[in-house]
């Protein structure tokens, strides 16, 4: 649902004028220009911050959810003050278009003087605000901050490049940061310079404006620590206001940025650095930034719990899939090392065995020295011996169960070991069973099969042995067998009795005829 | 699953070796009764040595397995019915050099090791770190040596023949373990019945 109302949001910010930005069939009135977004509190429910008031305004008539979310996140991610302006309100308008029932939206055709007024609005929220909601908190954030970012919108240029630049920000490390305007692809090459409008493009479409202003903004040092994306997109849309709270929006964009130069802190702190001049005004009514990277981290990681609901909110599958990706890759290297030390093991192991054994093979084995190796016929002739056993060794990884996952020749031999002392221990205990069961060892086979014949059983006293396996046996049995019978047969009657002789008989005539109640036998395998 | 060939002529040997137990039991006036842990005993060895009969002497556990049931005296007869009397002079015949070689090896390894027991202990207390892949190494040395101890005949091979030494004598102590196992729900089965 938040996804399709993403892609509703996109398509239509890509279909309609950049300048424009429309959050389609958003139900919610784009109450910007109404609100005091400080004052009402409706839906959403204030985090004893005044863009919650902000939000509620905005998001009103839409659901609590976003709200709700936005008040989970609220108040971890809204530590810093400043930058959230921006970053509130593009989530805002985000989540509008993103959920339907966030019904944030910006109304179709807002004209520019609409945004202006919003920006404005979201100015004067902004600026008290100051957090920055980090990472993905895309719905949450906007549903937060747009009360309040409304209020504060800077109508500057320069927040509508941070705005953009945010929007942009999608890379790799936003997987925290969730941004809703996925544009994963596009964002990865983003850096100081980096021309990320192709993402925000795709979601609002108008993000071409803010690209140019980014590209300004990106030198600024500003660290907002706040990375929603959907700031800058938002911004982006409100365009006609540059004149924002600039570090807001250098917060905004430079979290952004951060997130999407994967998480690169330095980034920020490098907005940090040369946005601070900007930033001093906002620092001040923000009553001081933390610092930038704390912050942002801080922002970040919390950012990244909250990246399921934000995953939903914002609809961008493919944003957390990067950092994952990223993730993912640093694991498989961890996991090379142990093995690698294992070879090495290997290796010496096999020098040992080399010495000890002259002649492993006689033929005479053609050993390529690969790339980077050393050609040392010592060294060579470990490596044969290596592999070799790695080679038994992946054998014995199917013969023993469960041990396809493990890796490594420790773990490898432990298993082993386990494996054969188990089955001896098995051996053991079958032959005291079968002991006991059997107090003179006479172990009639015939008796058994007849048993089984007779009762025509097919569970687990069945032996499951063909007949011509016990062709042999009468031949065995001739001596012993009056000794050996007798007993057995004691306990079965006289009915067995002739049974017994016809098996027997039949055994003789090598087991032709014993088909039928050899079925039997088999029907239990 | 249907037994293998492998399992059906263990259980033929096998039985056939329960038979001359049970036979020669039998015929012994003194011992009618075996005990139980006697009687596990008999069933257990002419098991094993069915089982390495199969193999007919081409892997070195099988050798082994058979040249330790041979040196205790009271196994001879067993032995002599179930393989047969080549295969107990084969077996008398050729383990010796290649028991004299193995236990020419064990001596020399010994005497180095001794010798190296020394250097050991005065590099360990130089380098007290203890680096990963040396305790690795450590780790798979040590569990080599449990299997060497495990795997009859284990201890005077290499690390490779042990591995291929594991691999085949894990394949029949499954076999091994389901015949018994098949043998002994039958039999209780029909015990019950």
């Amino acid at each position: 649902m938040d996804l399709g109302d993403k892609d509703k949001f996109e398509l239509e910010k890509g279909s309609e004028d950049p300048s424009n930005f429309h959050p389609s069939g958003i139900s919610l009135d784009w109450r910007f220009e109404s609100a005091n977004l400080a004052n009402t509190s409706t839906g959403l429910v204030p985090t004893g911050n005044s863009m919650s008031v902000c939000k509620e305004d905005l998001v009103g008539s839409s659901s609590c959810s976003s709200a709700s979310m936005v008040e989970s996140f609220y108040p971890s991610l809204w530590e810093q003050p400043t930058n959230q302006n921006t970053l509130g309100f593009c989530d805002m308008i985000v989540q509008t278009t993103a959920s339907t029932s966030s019904a944030l939206g910006f109304r179709k055709g807002l004209p520019g003087s609409f945004r202006a007024g919003i920006e404005k609005n979201l100015d004067q929220a902004w600026n008290p605000q100051g957090t920055m909601i980090k990472g993905g908190m895309f719905l949450p954030s906007a549903a937060a901050k747009l009360p309040q970012s409304l209020s504060q919108f800077p109508a500057d240029s320069a927040f509508i490049e941070r705005a953009a630049r945010f929007s942009c920000f999608n890379s790799g490390n936003f997987s925290d940061m969730m941004n809703p305007f996925n544009m994963p692809d596009s964002i990865s090459p983003y850096t100081k310079g980096a021309r990320m409008m192709s993402g925000p493009q795709e979601i609002l479409g108008g993000n071409r404006f803010l690209a140019e202003e980014q590209s300004q903004r990106n030198d600024q040092g500003a660290v907002g620590g706040s990375n929603t994306v959907s700031m800058s997109v938002d911004h982006v849309a409100i365009e006609g206001n540059p004149q924002k709270n600039e570090s807001p929006r250098r917060s905004h964009d430079e979290a952004k940025k951060g997130v999407g130069v994967s998480g690169n802190e330095s980034d920020e702190a490098e907005f940090c650095g040369g946005g601070a001049q900007e930033e001093a005004s906002i620092l001040d009514c923000a009553g001081g930034q933390p610092s930038p990277n704390k912050g942002i981290g801080l922002k970040k990681r919390k950012r990244g719990g909250q990246d399921t609901e934000l995953d939903h909110i914002k609809g961008v599958p493919e944003h957390p899939a990067e950092p994952a990706k990223e993730n993912s890759e640093n694991q498989p290297k961890g996991d090379q090392n142990p093995t690698s030390t294992a070879n090495k093991h290997n290796g010496k192991n096999g020098k040992q065995g080399y010495q000890t054994s002259e002649n492993p093979k006689e033929d005479y084995i053609h050993v390529r020295a690969r790339r980077g190796q050393a050609t040392n016929s010592h060294s060579l002739a470990e490596r044969v011996r290596r592999e070799k056993i790695s080679e038994r060794m992946k054998f014995l990884q199917d013969l023993v169960p469960g041990c396809s996952k493990v890796t490594g020749k420790a773990v490898m031999l432990d298993e082993i070991i386990n494996y054969v002392q188990s089955l001896q221990r098995q051996v053991e205990f079958l032959s005291m069973k079968l002991a006991t069961v059997n107090p003179r060892l006479d172990f009639n086979i015939e008796r058994l099969l007849a048993k089984d014949i007779l009762q025509s059983q097919a569970g687990p006293s069945t032996l499951g042995f063909t007949r011509d396996m016990a062709i042999p046996y009468p031949g065995m049995l001739q001596p012993p067998q009056s000794g050996l019978i007798q007993p057995g047969l004691s306990g079965l009657g006289n009915s067995s009795d002739a049974l017994r002789r016809t098996i027997n008989s039949q055994l003789t005539a090598l087991g032709g005829g014993f088909k039928e109640p050899n079925s039997q036998v088999h029907s239990h395998s | 699953m249907p037994p293998s060939s492998i399992e059906k002529a263990f259980l033929k040997k096998w039985l056939k070796g329960l038979q001359a137990l049970s036979s020669s039991s039998s015929s012994s006036t003194s011992k009618k009764e075996m005990s139980i842990f006697e009687r596990k005993k008999a069933i257990k060895l002419s098991a094993d040595v069915a089982m390495a009969s199969l193999k007919n002497g081409t892997t070195s556990w099988s050798r082994a397995l058979i040249q330790n049931a041979s040196k205790d005296d009271n196994n001879r007869t067993l032995l002599k019915n179930m393989l047969g009397s080549q295969c107990d002079e084969k077996l008398s015949r050729g383990p010796t050099t290649t028991s004299m070689m193995c236990s020419m090896r064990v001596r020399s390894k010994r005497v180095l090791r001794r010798s190296c027991r020394w250097r050991r202990v005065r590099k360990i207390t130089k380098d007290q770190r203890v680096h990963a892949g040396s305790m690795a190494k450590r780790l798979v040395k040590k569990r080599t040596q449990v299997l060497r101890s495990l795997v009859p005949g284990g201890e005077y091979m290499d690390e490779y023949s042990l591995f291929e030494e594991t691999l085949d004598y894990i394949m029949s102590l499954r076999a091994q373990v389901d015949v018994m196992r098949r043998l002994a729900n039958a039999s209780e089965f029909s015990s019950k019945s």
